[in-house]
C-alpha cells in the first residue's frame, strides 16, 4: 500500500541575495518527501539551510528555483496559493526555535490559542474561545490555572508547549518545528519531545522536525534527512541511517555524538570530515530501499 | 570605492533636484487651488473699480488665464536661466525682494539657533550635572513651563513689559528709520525677537542633552573612570558629552528648518521685516511668483538638513547602513 | 491521555504574596491632576461658574479693568472675560482632543502600512512625506480651510490633524519595521492575519507606550496651534469664543494697554497646557519603567 505523501519538495533553491556582497545560496537543489503521518527529522549544523527549509516549506520565502507540493497544491505558484488559501494556512502550521519571540508578550495565554481559530472565524465548538483554549491546553499538559497568565511569567517549556497548542488548535495535517527544542534545558527538552511523539500518536498528523540534536532526532522521527551546506547528503529510516550510515559526512556527524559512559567515550576516536565543496555536486543515488546518499556523477 | 562615493552623490543629487521639482509642481498647483484673488496683491485697491473687460487685460498680461501645465513649463523655463519672476506686491524681481529680507531672518535666526544649540549644551549638561539637586529640579520646572507658552503670547508680553511698560526696548522692526548701517541700533531692535526665538526652543534641546547625558552617565565606562578616579566633572563632561554628540548633532541638523520656520510669527508681532512675513504675506496675498520661491527655498533647506542628518546617523550607527544593502529579507504573507 | 507519558517536574504555581502597596498617590504629578481637573470642570460645568452672558456685547463696558462686576475685565467688544474664560475653555479643550485624534489615526494607519509595506514602497512614502513637510504649513492651512469652508471647531480641527501627523507616523513606522520582524507577527501572518488584525491585536498595543508621550504633546501643540491660527486671523471666527479667539484681540489690546485681555486667557491656557505636560511626563516615566521591567 504506497502511503499517501503528504509534503514533496523538489529540487528546491534559494538564494539570499546580499546586495554589493554577493549573494549567498542557502538551499540548493533539496529534495524529499514526507507522508502522511510520519516524522521526517531534518539534521544539519548552523548555516546548513535548515531554517530556510522551514521557512520555504510555509511559503515565508519564495524559492528562486525547484518545487514545492502540498497536497496537490504547488505552493511556487502564486494563482494556485491563492486559491487556496484558507486551506494552506490551515493545514501548515509553524513552531519557532525561540519561544519567548513568538508569543506576543501582551496577550493571555488563552487569548494566543485561540488566536487561529479567531482568524478564521471558527467558532469555538466547546463555546467560547476561552473554553476552547483551555481545551487544547489540557492536550499540551498545562492545566487551566495558566490560562490568564501573560507568556512573560511562563517558563521556556511552558511557553513551548502554549505555541505548540496554539499550532494544533487547528488541527493541522503538517506540523514544521523549527528547532523548537534548541533554547530549553535537557530535562525540559525531553518532556517536549515526549509530548511531541504522544500528540503525533493521538492526532496522527505529520511533522518537519528540525534539530540539530541527533540524540533527540534518533529518538523521535520515523525517517532523517542529513543536510550539510544546503544539500542534502543522505536521507533514510532512523534506523538505516544511525546503524548503516552511507555518507562519509553522516559518519563523521554520528561519531561526534557524545556516549554518556566516560570510558567508552575516551576509547573512541572522532571521524572528520574534510569538506571538498566540488563533492557536493552530486545526485541522490537510491543505495537501498528509501535510503538516499549523495554521491559524485551519480545516477539518480 | 571612489566611484561606489560619486555614484551614491550622483544619486542624492538627483533624489534633491527630483523632489525640488516635484516640490515645485505641487506648490505650484496648491497655490493656484487657494482662494484669493492675485489681481488684488498686483493692483491693490483698485481691482474692485475694474471693468470685466479691464480684469480680462489685466489677468492675460500676468499670464493668469492659460491652463495650469503651459503657466507651470513657461514658469520653469524661465527658472532654469534664473528669471524667478516679478513679485506682484512689491513690482520688483522676486530675487531682489528676498535678497533684502534674507539678511535679516539669516541675523535673527541664525544667532538664534547659535544660542540656542550652545545654550541648551551648556544648561542640559549643567542638568545633568547636578543631577536630582535643586538646581536641577528647578531648572527642569522653569524649563518646563517655558516650553508650555505660545511664542507669540511671550512676544505679547515681552513688548507689554519692555517696550511699552519699562520702555527699554523698541518693539517692532529691525532698526530705527535711518539707522540701518548702525550696528548697536540692530542689536538693539534683534534682542526682544531674539529672546522669545531662543526662550522657546532653548528648553526642548536642553532637556533632550539632559536626557541623553543621563543615559551616557549609566553606562559602565563612566564606573570605570570614576574608579579610576576622574573627578565627577571631567567624566561628564570629556567622556559622555562627546558620546551623546553624534546624536545631537543630527536632532540639530532636523531642527534647523524647524527654528528657521517657527521665526514667522516673531516677526509677525515684532513686525520683523524678514522672509517669515514676507512667506505669510505671499501665501496670503497670492503672490505666486514670491511663493514659489520661498517654498523652493524652504523644501531645499528641509531636503539638505534631512540628508545632513542622514549622514551623520549612518556614520554612527553602521546598522543602519547595512539594512539598505538588501541584506533585510523580505518575508512575505503566505 | 495513556500512561507512560508523564509530566515530570510540572506543579501547579501558587499565587504570589502580595505586601502592602505603597499610596497610589505617590510620585505621579498631583498638582498638575488637580489644577487640570479644576480646569476641565469649570469648563464642562460652565453655566454654572458664568456670571454673565459670554456672547452679550454690552458696548457701554468696553475694555473695562478687572473689577468686582467683570472679574478678568473686558473685551474690546464688551464681552465679560471671566465668563468667557469658562465657555471658550470647552472649545479650545475641543479642537485639541480632536485635532489629536485625527492626526493620531492617521499617523498609526499611514505608519503602520509604510513599516509593513515593502521597502521600495516604505521609501517612496517617506519622501513623499518629506515632500510634503517641506511645502510652508501655513499654505496648507489656507488650502483646507478653502476646501473645507470657514472655520469652525470641526474644520480647524481637521486643519491641525492633517498638518501634524507625519512626526508620529515616523515614529510608528520605525516601531512597526522593528515588530515586523518578530515572530508573533510572522505566526499572525502565516495563519492568515489581515493588515486591520495585525495593526489592532499585535502592532498596537506593542508600540502604543512609545507615542503615548507623543499623543499627549500633540493635544498640546494642537492647542498651541489653534491658538496661533487664531492670533493671526486664520483660526476660529471672532463670534466663536475659545482661548484662541480671545487672544486674537490680543494685538490691538496692545495698543489700549489692556493687559488683561492678553494676560489672563494666557495664563489660562499655559495652566491647562502645563499640567497635560506634566501628565505626560509622568506617563513616559510609568512606559518606560514598565518596558524596563519586562
Amino acid at each position: 500500500m504506497a502511503e499517501e505523501i503528504l509534503l514533496d519538495v523538489r529540487h528546491l533553491t534559494h538564494v539570499f541575495p546580499l546586495g554589493r556582497h554577493g549573494s549567498v545560496k542557502a538551499v540548493d537543489d533539496l529534495s524529499f518527501q514526507i507522508r502522511r503521518g510520519e516524522i521526517f527529522g531534518l539534521v544539519g549544523e548552523s548555516g546548513s539551510g535548515k531554517s530556510t527549509v522551514a521557512r520555504c516549506v510555509m511559503s515565508l520565502y519564495r524559492p528562486t528555483a525547484g518545487e514545492i507540493w502540498f497536497q496537490g497544491v504547488n505552493l511556487c505558484d502564486r494563482a494556485a496559493c491563492r486559491a487556496h488559501r484558507t486551506m494552506l494556512q490551515r493545514e501548515r502550521q509553524l513552531i519557532f526555535q525561540d519561544s519567548t519571540s513568538s508569543l506576543n508578550q501582551r496577550l493571555k495565554v488563552w487569548d494566543i490559542i485561540a488566536e487561529p481559530m479567531r482568524i478564521h472565524g471558527i467558532r469555538p465548538p466547546r463555546g467560547t474561545y476561552r473554553a476552547e483554549a483551555e481545551f487544547q491546553m489540557h492536550y499540551v499538559g498545562l492545566d487551566a490555572g495558566y490560562l490568564d497568565k501573560y507568556p512573560p511569567e511562563l517558563s521556556g517549556g511552558q511557553r513551548q508547549r502554549v505555541a505548540i497548542a496554539r499550532a494544533l488548535s487547528m488541527e493541522p495535517e503538517l506540523l514544521v518545528a523549527d528547532e523548537p527544542i534548541a533554547s530549553l534545558d535537557v530535562s525540559i527538552q525531553a518532556q517536549i519531545v515526549n509530548l511531541f511523539r504522544h500528540l503525533q500518536r493521538e492526532h496522527g498528523f505529520s511533522i518537519l522536525f528540525i534539530a540539530h540534536d541527533l540524540a533527540m532526532v534518533e529518538f523521535l522521527c520515523d525517517r532523517v534527512g542529513v543536510l550539510y551546506h544546503g544539500r542534502m547528503v543522505e536521507s533514510a529510516p532512523t534506523s538505516a541511517l544511525f546503524q548503516r550510515p552511507l555518507h562519509p559526512y553522516t559518519q563523521a556527524l554520528l561519531s561526534a555524538i557524545p556516549i554518556p559512559d566516560p570510558r567508552l567515550e575516551r576509547s573512541r576516536t572522532l571521524q572528520t570530515f574534510s569538506p571538498d565543496l566540488a563533492s557536493l555536486d552530486g545526485v541522490l543515488v537510491k543505495e537501498e530501499p528509501d535510503h538516499f546518499v549523495l554521491r559524485e556523477g551519480g545516477r539518480p | 570605492m571612489k566611484r561606489s562615493i560619486l555614484r551614491s552623490i550622483g544619486i542624492k543629487v538627483l533624489v534633491f533636484v527630483v523632489s525640488l521639482l516635484i516640490l515645485s509642481a505641487a506648490v505650484f498647483c496648491v497655490a493656484r487651488l487657494a482662494p484669493g484673488d492675485p489681481l488684488v496683491s498686483y493692483y491693490g485697491d483698485r481691482v474692485e473699480k475694474m471693468s470685466p473687460q479691464e480684469r480680462a487685460w489685466a489677468e492675460d498680461k500676468l499670464g493668469l488665464n492659460d491652463p495650469l501645465t503651459v503657466q507651470y513649463v513657461r514658469w520653469l523655463e524661465r527658472a532654469v536661466q534664473g528669471d524667478f519672476g516679478i513679485s506682484y506686491q512689491y513690482k520688483m524681481p522676486v530675487t531682489e525682494v528676498i535678497a533684502q529680507r534674507m539678511g535679516n531672518t539669516l541675523l535673527l535666526g541664525g544667532v538664534g539657533l547659535l544660542l540656542i544649540f550652545g545654550g541648551a549644551l551648556l544648561l542640559g549638561s549643567f542638568c545633568a550635572w547636578q543631577e536630582d539637586r535643586w538646581p536641577d529640579r528647578l531648572l527642569c520646572r522653569a524649563g518646563t513651563l517655558l516650553s508650555c507658552i505660545p511664542e507669540f503670547w511671550l512676544s505679547l508680553l515681552l513688548i507689554l513689559v519692555f517696550a511699552m511698560g519699562i520702555r527699554w526696548l523698541p518693539s517692532s522692526g529691525a532698526y530705527s528709520i535711518g539707522g540701518e548701517g548702525n550696528v548697536g541700533d540692530r542689536l538693539v531692535h534683534l534682542i526682544l525677537p531674539l529672546t522669545v526665538v531662543v526662550l522657546s526652543h532653548l528648553w526642548y534641546y536642553a532637556y533632550l542633552v539632559r536626557n541623553r547625558l543621563l543615559e551616557e552617565v549609566r553606562a559602565d565606562y563612566v564606573l570605570l573612570a570614576r574608579v579610576k578616579g576622574l573627578p565627577r566633572r571631567a567624566v561628564l563632561f570629556r567622556h559622555c558629552l562627546r558620546s551623546a554628540m553624534p546624536t545631537y548633532l543630527s536632532i540639530l541638523a532636523i531642527s534647523i528648518p524647524h527654528v528657521l520656520g517657527g521665526t514667522y510669527i516673531v516677526e509677525t508681532v515684532f513686525s520683523y521685516p524678514g522672509l517669515g512675513t514676507l512667506s505669510y504675506e505671499s501665501a496670503r496675498y497670492q503672490d505666486y511668483n514670491l511663493l514659489m520661491v520661498l517654498c523652493l527655498l524652504s523644501g531645499a533647506v528641509v531636503m539638505l538638513c534631512n540628508l545632513a542628518a542622514q549622514a551623520i546617523n549612518e556614520r554612527i550607527d553602521p546598522r543602519i547602513r547595512g539594512e539598505r544593502s538588501g541584506m533585510e529579507q523580505e518575508v512575505r504573507t503566505p | 491521555m495513556t500512561d507512560g507519558f508523564q509530566m515530570v517536574g510540572i506543579r501547579p504555581v501558587p499565587p504570589p504574596e502580595r505586601g502592602r502597596p505603597a499610596p497610589w498617590y505617590r510620585g505621579k504629578p498631583v498638582a498638575a491632576a488637580v489644577v487640570l481637573a479644576v480646569i476641565v470642570l469649570g469648563c464642562l460645568c460652565s453655566e454654572l461658574l458664568m456670571t454673565k452672558d459670554p456672547t452679550y456685547l454690552d458696548l457701554a463696558n468696553c475694555n473695562v479693568a478687572p473689577n468686582r462686576e467683570f472679574l478678568f475685565g473686558t473685551d474690546a467688544m464688551g464681552r465679560d472675560l471671566f465668563s468667557m474664560i469658562w465657555y471658550g475653555g470647552r472649545v479650545s479643550l475641543l479642537i485639541g482632543i480632536l485635532a489629536t485624534a485625527i492626526s493620531t489615526v492617521l499617523a498609526i494607519v499611514f505608519g503602520a502600512a509604510s513599516g509593513m509595506a515593502s521597502v521600495w514602497l516604505d521609501t517612496l512614502l517617506m519622501r513623499g512625506t518629506e515632500i510634503l513637510l517641506s511645502i510652508p504649513g501655513l499654505l496648507l492651512v489656507l488650502l483646507l480651510q478653502a476646501l473645507l469652508g470657514p472655520a469652525n471647531v470641526w474644520t480647524l480641527s481637521w486643519v491641525i490633524g492633517l498638518t501634524s501627523w507625519t512626526a508620529m507616523a515616523k515614529v510608528v513606522r520605525t516601531e512597526v519595521r522593528q515588530l515586523r520582524t518578530s515572530d508573533y507577527v510572522v505566526a499572525a501572518r502565516c495563519m492568515g492575519g489581515g493588515f486591520f488584525y495585525l495593526l489592532r491585536k499585535h502592532l498596537t498595543p506593542n508600540f502604543l507606550s512609545s507615542i503615548l508621550f507623543m499623543v499627549v504633546m500633540n493635544i498640546r501643540s494642537a492647542m498651541v496651534a489653534e491658538s496661533t491660527l487664531s492670533f493671526l486671523g486664520m483660526g476660529l471666527p471672532l463670534e466663536v469664543i475659545s482661548w484662541g479667539s480671545m487672544l486674537s484681540l490680543a494685538e490691538k489690546a496692545l495698543m489700549t494697554r489692556a493687559w488683561w485681555i492678553i494676560v489672563i486667557p494666557g495664563a489660562f491656557l499655559i495652566a491647562t497646557l502645563l499640567s497635560i505636560t506634566s501628565l505626560g511626563n509622568c506617563l513616559r516615566k510609568q512606559a518606560n519603567r514598565k518596558a524596563r521591567n519586562l
